[in-house]
């Protein structure tokens, strides 16, 4: 699942998995705030997150707690323009795995979620 | 308030010519960088995104839509509408806003960007002279307006 409020990123990280440059995953929900996320990860229960931090109505580290709350599996990828290590620190302590900093080049992405998936 | 010292607002030169690079694979040419004395023109594209917490004020990122629509085109997207434009703007926005906290700190507050169509200027809020970066990437214009101050 892609949570960030920016369509461009929605559609750059999932052109990204389509194209088969992460192996075998697929995007099962886009969500443009940590409400919807929290809402569509109810109904689609994905395995992996990319997730935004500044976004309207829920921000990404509060959607954090919440979404492992509910499904404690969930690997949350964090992909956020916040480049400061109290940020980074503070997602990884609410349990995200993992932190890319925007911008980011595909590759970069794609290191990332293939660490991330090797790691569980 | 105080206002930033010139190594903070190159800051924001660095910022610019780093999203280009990583995102498109070419480097901008920064035109100019200079304290601006009016309001400064910009394009028909903007993303605003405003500073709280240990800074006041706002960054704005003006940019054509030719520019935005060869970005998003080298980044894989074929939706060029208006819409998509405005979304991409405020993005880059938002990432150099974002990206300032890395000196900035953890005590700067980073609102969600506002997207504006029109070719309006934008007027300094909280600096006499707004900090105004021109750039072209090839051919194409753009302008990144820093008006911030670090509360006292």
């Amino acid at each position: 699942m892609i949570v960030d409020d920016s369509n461009m990123i929605r559609s750059r990280i999932t052109r990204l998995v389509q194209n088969g440059m992460i192996g075998q995953v697929h995007v099962v929900a886009q969500a443009a705030n940590g409400v919807e996320a929290l809402a569509l990860a109810t109904r689609h229960r994905p395995e992996l997150v990319t997730m935004d931090l500044t976004m309207p109505e829920m921000d990404g580290v509060e959607c954090i707690t919440k979404l492992l709350q509910m499904m404690p599996k969930t690997n949350i990828l964090v992909v956020s323009a916040l480049t400061d290590k109290a940020t980074a620190i503070a997602a990884l302590r609410q349990g995200a795995r993992g932190f890319v900093n925007k911008p980011f080049s595909d590759d970069e992405l794609r290191m990332a979620l293939l660490e991330l998936m090797d790691a569980t | 308030m105080n206002a930033l010292n010139d190594e903070e607002l190159k800051l924001f030169v660095d910022s610019v010519r780093n999203y280009f690079k990583v995102t498109t694979g070419q480097d901008p040419k920064i035109t100019s960088a200079y304290l601006a004395t009016e309001a400064v023109e910009g394009y028909e594209f903007n993303g605003i995104v405003s500073f709280s917490g240990s800074y006041s004020g706002q960054v704005m990122v003006s940019m054509p839509a030719q520019l935005l629509r060869e970005v998003l085109v080298l980044q894989g997207e074929t939706d060029l509408s208006d819409t998509h434009l405005l979304d991409a703007v405020g993005e880059i926005a938002n990432t150099l806003a974002g990206n300032a906290r890395k000196n900035f700190g953890p005590t700067l507050g980073i609102s969600v960007p506002i997207k504006l169509m029109g070719a309006t200027g934008v007027t300094a809020r909280v600096r006499q002279r707004p900090y105004a970066i021109t750039l072209r990437w090839g051919p194409l214009p753009a302008l990144v307006c820093v008006d911030v101050a670090r509360n006292a």
